[in-house]
C-alpha cells in the first residue's frame, strides 16, 4: 500500500510543478503588460529589463480623466454595448443552429453542414471590402448596430464545435419527453438547454471575445472616433504613449476576467453527472 | 460615341454652373481673400464648374486634421478664428472626427469622407487619379506667391492634358539632426572646431560624427554617438541620393524606371553601413525609433536623426530625465530647452569615405514631404473648402501653427519670420537639396522592398562570418534587387 | 433523375386546380383551401419580391452583366457608375430570385400536399396548425430562417462576390470611378504563366500546411492535456488554476502579438537580459531569423489558442460519462489506457469540427506573422518573406499592392485546395459519419 501512496504523492507532485510552469508561462507576458501599466514614464524604455523604474497610478488615471484626444470611457462603453449585444443574439442563433443540426434529420442538412464548413476556409480579409460595400449600401456606416448585426449573422458559422457538443448529448429523454406530448421546442427548452450550460458557456464567452477584441471590422464600419471600441482606440495611441496603451490593454482584459469567474460554476459544474445516459 | 455623350454631359453642366452662378450674385459680398469664379477662370475653363465663387450659406465644413494638431490645441484655435471671420455666412468648421490617416477613395464616394482634409503629399497625390479631390484655383490664392515652387510641385498634377494644383502646402517635413549640446566633449570650442565657426564638427559632417562616436563608443561605457533605425526608408533613402540614387524616373513621375541603385548609390549605402558599425543591434529593427526618445534623454545615445515635428516629445523625456536628477520643474524646462538641439542634417563626405581626413563635402539630400490641404470632390460646399483652405493657409494660421506645432511652414514669408530651423528647410527644399516624396500612386510599393534592404544591411554590420555586403559591387547588387522588387509589386500583376 | 422526371410528371398530371391556382399567383390555391393566413403570407413573399424587383432588382440584375457604362467624374459632377457596387448588388438581386424561386416552389409543393391531404379525406391545416407545427415537427425552419438568412448576406454574398472578382480586372488603376469589366479567364492564365509565381507559391504553401499541422496539434493537445491535468482529483483550486489561461485568453490578440513583437525585438526585455549578462543580442524576428522567427510565431500562437481550447474541452469532459471510467479502473485500466481508449474518443469525437476549424483558422492564420514579422520581402519570395502564409502573401499582393483580381484569383485556388482536403478529412471522421456514436 505505501507504493501506492508515494505513487500517488509524486503524481500529485509532478502535477503541480507542471502546473506552475504552466501557469508561469500565461502570467509573464501579463504580468509584464500590467506593470508595464503602472510605469511612471510614458515610455517603454525605461524599464530595467522586464521592469519600469518606477511605479505609479497616474497612467490609470489619465486614462480615464485625460479624454480629449483618447476617451477610454466612451471607447470602453462602445465596445461593451458592442460585445454584449453581439454575445446575447450571437449565442442564441449558434446555440438553436447547433441544436437543430444535431437533433433534426431532413432534406440538405448533410450540403448545409459541408457548405459551412467550406465557407469558413475562405480569407476573411478577401470579402472584407464585400462587407464594407454591403454596409454602405445598408447605409450602416457609423452604426453599432451595423457591427452587431455582422458578428450575430456570422455566429452560426461556427456552431460545429456545438454541435460536436449536443452529439454527445444521449436522446433517450428527448424520445420519452415527446410520447409525453412534449413539442420539439419543449424539449429544446426544458431539457436540452439545461443539461448544454458548459457549451453556453463557452459559446457566450467566445462570442463576447471575439467583438470585443475584434479589431478589423470596427475599423472599416466606424469612422468617427467617438464611435471608436477600445482596439481600435488602442491602435490609434501615438508613439511615446506606451503605459496608456498597457493600461488600457490591462483595464479591457477585466471584464472577461470577471465574466469567467462569474460563469466558471455552471461551466464546470454544467452537466449533473450523466442524466439518462445509456 | 461615348465621348460625344460626355462632351455633352459636360457642357451642360458648365452651362449649368454659368447659370446657377449668375443667378445667385444677390448673395451677399464676399470676403476680400476669397478667390471667385472669374478669377479662378485663368486655371481652366473647368473649374469654374466645381467653384461658382458664390460661398454656400449656413453650412458645416467638416476637416479632417492630424492628431498633433488636434491635441496640442491648434486646430481648436484654427476652427474658432475661421468660425468667427465666417460667422456672417454662417460657415462652421468643424473637426471630422475620423482618423488622421483615414481614406478618401474608401469613404468619400459614400458619403463618409471630410470635406477638407489635411494629409502628406503623396496621400493626397493618391486621390488624384479617381479624382476624390478637387482641383485648387491656386493662382487666386493669397499664399500662391509665398509658398515656395518646389513646395507647389509636390501638388501638381496633369490631367488630360491640363496642369492643375491639388493641393496647398501647408508644412515642410524634412530629416533633421537632434543632439545633446551638454554630451559634447568639453573642449569640443578647441580641438572639434576646426572652422571656428562656433558649431561642434560633428554636427556639421558625417565624418567628425563618426569618429565621435568611435570616441564615445570605444570607452565602453555601453553610450552611443549618432544611433538611428537604419530600416526606415524615409531617413536612409537619403543617403542614396546623395550619391545618385533617385526613386522614380523623370523627377519621380516615371514608375517604370526605378533608380534606388542608379549613380554610385551603393556609395551612399556603405556609409549607412559604416554607421551602423558604430551603433548596437538596435538600428536594425524600429527599436532605436521608439526608444531614442528616452535613450536621448539619459545620456546613452549622443544624437539621432527624425523629423521635426517630434521636438515635444524629446523636450518632454529630456525634461523628465533632468527632472529625475533632482532638478526642479523650472530649472529642469529650460536646461531641456537649452541643451536639445535641433539643426540641419550633417554634410556627407563626397568619396563616401567617413575615415577620410578633411573630405569634400557635399549636402545630404533628405527625403522629404509636403503636408497640405486639400478639398474633397464629395463635399458639397466646394466656395466654403475654398474659403477654409485659403484661411488656414495665411500667414497668421502658419505661425500660429509653428508656435503650437514647431512644424516649418511652407510659406517663405512665414519660414522666414520664424527663422532657425524652418528657414534651414525651406531654404534646403529651395536648393533641391529635400527630395520630395513622389507624388504619384506606385510610391506605396517602395517601402517594403528598401525596408527590407536596409535592415539586410543594418544587419550585415553585425554578421560575423558570410556577410552579404562585404564589398561595393555586392551593395549596388542588393539594390538592384530593391529595384526589381518594386519594379515587380508596380508591373507584374497589372491585368493586360 | 429518372425518378424524379417520373415524379414531376405525375406531378403536372395529378395538380388539381387549387395548385394550378398556386403556380400562376403565390398564395391563391391556399386561398381557396380557406388557409387565409398561410395564402396571404406567400402573396406578400410575391408582392415585397415584385417590389424589389421593380424598384431596383431587375437594374441590379442588368448591372451585374454590363459592370457599369458611364465612369463617374466629380469634377464635371458626372455621378457615374460604381462597377463594385454594381457587382455586389447584382449578386445580392440573384440570392433574392434564387430565395424567390425556393418560395414559389415550396408554395407550389404546399398546395399539392394540401390537395392530397384532401384526396384522402383530410381537412386542410388552419393557420395556427400552420404555426404549431412551426414550434414542432417543423421546428428547425423556424430555427434555421434567421441564421440562413444572415449568412447568405454577410458571408455567402462576399465570398461569391469575391469568386467573381477573380473573373474581373478590378485592381491596380482600375478601381472605381474607373469601370470594371468581366476578363473571363484571363487571371488565371496571367498567374499560371507568371514564371515567379510558382516557385513561391509551393514554397509558401509547404511551409503553410506544416504550420497548419504542427500549430494545430500542438494547440489542441496542449490544451486537452491542460483540461486533463485540471480535472485530476489531486488538483485543489482548479478555479484558481484555470484563470491564468484565461488571463491569457482576455488579452485582445493583437496586443498580445504586439506585446511579443516588442519583447522579442532587438531593444526588448529579453535582449536587454542577454546583452546585460554580456551576451550578444540575438534576432529573434529579423531578416536571417527565418526557423527562429518560426518557432516563435508557433509558440506565440500556442499561447494566444490554448486557453480556449482547454475551456471547450474542460466543457466536453464535464460530459464524459463517469461511469465508463469507473468500471475501466475497477477493471484495472491505468491512466494512460483510460486516456487512449475511453477519454481520447470521446473528446475526438465531440472535437473534431473544432480540430477542422481550428486547422482552418490556423491555415489561414493573418495575425501572427502580419504583427511579428510584416514588412520584409525576401529573396527567393516573389513579393513575400519566408514566415509569410499564403494569406499573408495574398495580403501583400492584394491589400497591399491593391491587386484585388489577383488576389481574389489565388484566394480562390488556396480556396479549393483547403476546402477539398478539409472536406475528405471531415467527411471521413467518425463525428460526421458515426452522429449517434455516443448518443
Amino acid at each position: 500500500m505505501k507504493s501506492v501512496k508515494t505513487v500517488r504523492f509524486l503524481d500529485t507532485a509532478v502535477t503541480y510543478m507542471i502546473l506552475i510552469v504552466v501557469c508561469f508561462i500565461f502570467l509573464f507576458p501579463c504580468l509584464w503588460l500590467i506593470l508595464a501599466s503602472f510605469s511612471k514614464s510614458g515610455s517603454i524604455y525605461s524599464f530595467e529589463g522586464f521592469f519600469p523604474n518606477a511605479y505609479s497610478l497616474d497612467t490609470f488615471r489619465n486614462l480615464f480623466t485625460d479624454t480629449e484626444m483618447y476617451n477610454y470611457p466612451q471607447w470602453f462603453r462602445n465596445t461593451l454595448f458592442i460585445a454584449a449585444m453581439s454575445c446575447l443574439i450571437g449565442s442564441f442563433l449558434v446555440i438553436l443552429t447547433a441544436y437543430t443540426m444535431s437533433r433534426f434529420q431532413f432534406k440538405g442538412r448533410k450540403i448545409i453542414m459541408k457548405t459551412t464548413l467550406v465557407l469558413g476556409m475562405f480569407p476573411s480579409f478577401m470579402s472584407m471590402i464585400a462587407v464594407y460595400i454591403i454596409m454602405t449600401q445598408f447605409g450602416l456606416i457609423n452604426k453599432m448596430w451595423g457591427l452587431i448585426l455582422i458578428y450575430s449573422a456570422g455566429a452560426p458559422m461556427g456552431y460545429l464545435t456545438q454541435k460536436g457538443f449536443f452529439d454527445t448529448i444521449s436522446t433517450s429523454i428527448d424520445e420519452a419527453a415527446r410520447i409525453d406530448g412534449a413539442t420539439n421546442f419543449q424539449i429544446f427548452l426544458k431539457i436540452n438547454l439545461p443539461l448544454s450550460m458548459p457549451i453556453i458557456v463557452y459559446t457566450a464567452l467566445t462570442s463576447f471575445v471575439f467583438p470585443w477584441s475584434d479589431f478589423i471590422l470596427p475599423k472599416l464600419l466606424l469612422k468617427e472616433k467617438n464611435l471608436y471600441t477600445v482596439a481600435v482606440g488602442l491602435m490609434s495611441l501615438g508613439d511615446t504613449e506606451f503605459s496608456r496603451f498597457a493600461a488600457g490593454s490591462v483595464f479591457i482584459a477585466v471584464p472577461i476576467v470577471i465574466l469567467y469567474f462569474c460563469l466558471m460554476k455552471f461551466f464546470v459544474n454544467g452537466m449533473t453527472a450523466g442524466a439518462v445516459k445509456g | 460615341m461615348m465621348k460625344r455623350i460626355l462632351c455633352l454631359v459636360f457642357t451642360g453642366i458648365m452651362c449649368l454652373g454659368l447659370i446657377s452662378g449668375c443667378g445667385k450674385k444677390e448673395g451677399g459680398d464676399l470676403p476680400q481673400n476669397v478667390s471667385t469664379g472669374e478669377e479662378g477662370a485663368a486655371q481652366g475653363a473647368d473649374l469654374s464648374a466645381i467653384y461658382s465663387g458664390e460661398l454656400e450659406q449656413n453650412v458645416t465644413i467638416r476637416v479632417l486634421e492630424n492628431d498633433t494638431a488636434i491635441a496640442e490645441g491648434y486646430f481648436q484655435e484654427l476652427i474658432n478664428a475661421f468660425n468667427e471671420e465666417y460667422a456672417e455666412y454662417g460657415i462652421v468648421a468643424v473637426d471630422a472626427n475620423m482618423d488622421q490617416y483615414s481614406n478618401l477613395a474608401d469613404d468619400g464616394p459614400y458619403g463618409y469622407g471630410p470635406d477638407v482634409l489635411y494629409q502628406a503629399n503623396d496621400i493626397l497625390m493618391k486621390y488624384v487619379e479617381g479624382k476624390h479631390i478637387y482641383p485648387i484655383p491656386v493662382e487666386s490664392l493669397e499664399c500662391y506667391e509665398k509658398i515656395s515652387k518646389m513646395a507647389w510641385d509636390a501638388y501638381r498634377a496633369e490631367i488630360d492634358g491640363v496642369e492643375y494644383y491639388m493641393g496647398v502646402p501647408v508644412n515642410v517635413q524634412s530629416s533633421m539632426l537632434y543632439y545633446r549640446k551638454d554630451l559634447l566633449p568639453e573642449d569640443w570650442e578647441t580641438k572639434w572646431d576646426k572652422d571656428g565657426n562656433k558649431i561642434p564638427d560633428m554636427v556639421e559632417n558625417w565624418n567628425d560624427m563618426y569618429r565621435y562616436s568611435k570616441e564615445i563608443v570605444d570607452k565602453g561605457e555601453g553610450k552611443y554617438g549618432y544611433m538611428r533605425s537604419l530600416y526606415d526608408v524615409y531617413f536612409s533613402s537619403g543617403f542614396l541620393f546623395s550619391y545618385g540614387g533617385y526613386v522614380f524616373g523623370d523627377n519621380n513621375t516615371n514608375a517604370d524606371e526605378l533608380g534606388f541603385s542608379a549613380g554610385n548609390a551603393e556609395v551612399g549605402a556603405n556609409v549607412l553601413l559604416c554607421q551602423a558599425s558604430l551603433m548596437n543591434e538596435d538600428c536594425i529593427d524600429d527599436s532605436i525609433t521608439v526608444n531614442a526618445y528616452s535613450k536621448l534623454a539619459d545620456g546613452t545615445y549622443f544624437a539621432t536623426m527624425t523629423t521635426p515635428d517630434v521636438y515635444p516629445l524629446f523636450l518632454k523625456e529630456l525634461v523628465l530625465a533632468y527632472e529625475a536628477e533632482g532638478m526642479d520643474a523650472e530649472t529642469a524646462k529650460s536646461k531641456a530647452v537649452e541643451n536639445l538641439v535641433v539643426t540641419e542634417v550633417p554634410k556627407l563626405p563626397a568619396s563616401g569615405d567617413l575615415t577620410e581626413e578633411d573630405p569634400e563635402l557635399i549636402p545630404l539630400k533628405a527625403m522629404g514631404g509636403v503636408n497640405g490641404y486639400a478639398i474633397s470632390a464629395y463635399t458639397k460646399v466646394p466656395n466654403a473648402c475654398l474659403a477654409f483652405v485659403e484661411f488656414a493657409s495665411s500667414y497668421d494660421m502658419a505661425m500660429k501653427r509653428n508656435e503650437y506645432l514647431g512644424i516649418v511652414p511652407a510659406r517663405s514669408d512665414a519660414a522666414e519670420a520664424v527663422g532657425g530651423i524652418s528657414e534651414i528647410i525651406y531654404r534646403n527644399l529651395d536648393e533641391g537639396n529635400i527630395v520630395v516624396m513622389p507624388s504619384i500612386r506606385a510610391v506605396e510599393q517602395i517601402w517594403t522592398p528598401a525596408q527590407t534592404f536596409f535592415q539586410d544591411l543594418a544587419k550585415d554590420a553585425f554578421r560575423t562570418e558570410d556577410k552579404k555586403y562585404a564589398t561595393l559591387e555586392e551593395i549596388k547588387e542588393g539594390l538592384k534587387t530593391v529595384d526589381t522588387q518594386i519594379y515587380d509589386a508596380i508591373h507584374t500583376l497589372v491585368s493586360k | 433523375m429518372k425518378d424524379r422526371m417520373k415524379k414531376i410528371g405525375e406531378f403536372f398530371k395529378d395538380a388539381g386546380r387549387n395548385v394550378k391556382l398556386s403556380m400562376c399567383l403565390m398564395g391563391l390555391g391556399q386561398l381557396f383551401y380557406g388557409q387565409v393566413g398561410k395564402g396571404l403570407c406567400y402573396f406578400a413573399v410575391l408582392v415585397l419580391a415584385l417590389i424589389y424587383f421593380i424598384w431596383r432588382g431587375i437594374a441590379d440584375l442588368a448591372g451585374l452583366f454590363s459592370l457599369g457604362t458611364r465612369e463617374a467624374n466629380t469634377w464635371l459632377g458626372i455621378e457615374g457608375d460604381n462597377s463594385v457596387v454594381m457587382l455586389l448588388m447584382g449578386i445580392l438581386a440573384v440570392i433574392a430570385l434564387l430565395f424567390l424561386g425556393v418560395c414559389y416552389v415550396a408554395n407550389v409543393k404546399d398546395a399539392y400536399e394540401t390537395q392530397k391531404l384532401c384526396e384522402r379525406g383530410g381537412r386542410p391545416a388552419s393557420f395556427k396548425e400552420d404555426l404549431k407545427q412551426l414550434l414542432d415537427r417543423k421546428f428547425y425552419k423556424t430555427v434555421l430562417v434567421l441564421p440562413v438568412l444572415g449568412v447568405c448576406v454577410f458571408n455567402i454574398l462576399p465570398i461569391v462576390f469575391m469568386i467573381a472578382i477573380a473573373f474581373t480586372n478590378y485592381g491596380g488603376s482600375i478601381v472605381p470611378p474607373k469601370l470594371v469589366d468581366w476578363v473571363g479567364i484571363d487571371n488565371f492564365v496571367q498567374i499560371a504563366t507568371l514564371s515567379q509565381f510558382a516557385p513561391t507559391f509551393g514554397k509558401i504553401l509547404l511551409w503553410n500546411l506544416a504550420w497548419a499541422v504542427i500549430s494545430t496539434g500542438l494547440n489542441y493537445f496542449a490544451g486537452l492535456g491542460l483540461a486533463l491535468l485540471l480535472n485530476k482529483e489531486c488538483v485543489k483550486g482548479k478555479g484558481f488554476w484555470r484563470a491564468f489561461p484565461m488571463l491569457a485568453y482576455a488579452v485582445p490578440g493583437f496586443i498580445t502579438m504586439l506585446g511579443f513583437k516588442f519583447m522579442f525585438s532587438y531593444g526588448g526585455p529579453i535582449n536587454q537580459i542577454i546583452t546585460g549578462m554580456g551576451y550578444r543580442a540575438i534576432g529573434f524576428l529579423d531578416i536571417d531569423a527565418k526557423w527562429i522567427a518560426r518557432g516563435i510565431g508557433i509558440a506565440v500562437n500556442a499561447w494566444v489558442s490554448v486557453p480556449s481550447i482547454m475551456l471547450l474541452a474542460t466543457g466536453i469532459l464535464s460530459n464524459r460519462d463517469a461511469s465508463q471510467i469507473e468500471s475501466a479502473k475497477i477493471d484495472g485500466a491505468n491512466a494512460f489506457q483510460q486516456f487512449r481508449h475511453i477519454t481520447l474518443p470521446f473528446v475526438l469525437f465531440s472535437t473534431t469540427p473544432v480540430l477542422i476549424s481550428q486547422f482552418i483558422g490556423n491555415f489561414n492564420n493573418f495575425g501572427v506573422f502580419f504583427f511579428l514579422r510584416g514588412g520584409l520581402y525576401i529573396d527567393g519570395y516573389f513579393l513575400a518573406s519566408d514566415t509569410d502564409l499564403l494569406i499573408n502573401w495574398l495580403y501583400n499582393l492584394s491589400i497591399n499592392n491593391n491587386y484585388y483580381n489577383v488576389g481574389a484569383t489565388i484566394s480562390l485556388i488556396i480556396f479549393m485546395i483547403t476546402s477539398l482536403l478539409s472536406l475528405l478529412i471531415y467527411t471521413r471522421s467518425s463525428s460526421y459519419r458515426e452522429e449517434d456514436t455516443f448518443r
